[in-house]
């Protein structure tokens, strides 16, 4: 007499799979953070017509305790020029925007070099602004 | 008289689905928190060569800026009456190295003033170019 093998079922486990995204997702969003500038503090001036800006090249920010920041590292205004020289490359005019984003209350001091180093660095400058509705 | 079974099993809700809901909540929360502005104006500055060769030739408007008040060639100007002005003075000239307004700045005008300005002068049809004071360290023996 022939016994008949009892057929087991062989499944991979995917009670975990939501884990693992999840583990995926808070790696990818710390990564992304370190090249991010969304953690700063800062308000932005207000403006009258202001219009959708077009894709960062570069991001560079002042924020409330007059720090500078490029594409969200610390740095200081001697080093913004070679910093925005060498990330935009041989990029075409149209894509060579930096967004600026300044806090409202900070000195033509602090932010008039920046708008200079970001002009002789061939940068298409962009103030990122609040509308002004009134 | 009928009396009901009881089983004793215990009734759990299914977990499978647990770590999907997190996965959901998680992108939306990201979705929420990222509601930063991306909207502003571009400015186009001319290169500071452009400019000091532009100055040498044609004869520019100039503010100056300090902390409250907006000077045009030296006369100060109310916030309401500066476009209307901006625009008189560059009527007529119709080079673009002709319409470049050259903008001094104090060193403590905030940026909100600075902006104020230099959006109006756009408006005006005027081209922004800044006129930045050099520093010059001297170091004393």
């Amino acid at each position: 007499m022939k016994l008949s093998r009892k057929k087991l079922k062989v499944e991979v486990p995917s009670v975990a799979m939501g884990d693992i995204a999840f583990n995926l997702l808070v790696f990818f969003v710390i990564l992304a953070r370190a090249q991010d500038d969304r953690h700063l503090q800062w308000t932005p001036a207000r403006a009258r017509s202001i219009e959708s800006a077009a894709p960062a090249a570069v991001r560079i920010a002042i924020d409330k305790n007059n720090d500078l920041f490029f594409n969200g590292m610390k740095t200081s205004v001697g080093q913004l020029k070679d910093l925005i020289t060498q990330r935009l490359g041989d990029l075409p005019a149209g894509k060579r925007t930096v967004w600026l984003k300044v806090h409202d209350e900070t000195a033509a001091l602090r932010f008039e070099p920046v708008i200079e180093a970001i002009s002789s660095a061939g940068g298409e400058l962009v103030h990122i602004l609040d509308e002004d509705k009134e | 008289m009928k009396i009901r079974r009881q089983t004793g099993l215990l009734i759990e809700p299914p977990g499978v689905a647990t770590g999907d809901i997190a996965f959901n909540l998680i992108v939306f929360f990201l979705v929420c928190a990222s509601t930063q502005p991306d909207s502003g104006r571009k400015q186009n500055l001319p290169k500071s060569e452009q400019t000091q060769q532009q100055q040498e030739k044609s004869e520019n408007l100039q503010i100056d800026l300090t902390r409250t008040l907006v000077q045009i060639n030296g006369e100060p100007v109310k916030m309401k009456d500066f476009i209307p002005l901006v625009k008189a003075k560059l009527s007529g000239k119709s080079r673009p190295e002709d319409k470049v307004v050259v903008v001094k700045s104090k060193k403590d005008v905030p940026y909100n003033h600075w902006i104020a300005v230099t959006t109006r002068i756009e408006e005006a049809g005027g081209i922004v170019t800044l006129q930045i004071e050099e520093e010059q360290q001297q170091i004393v023996p």
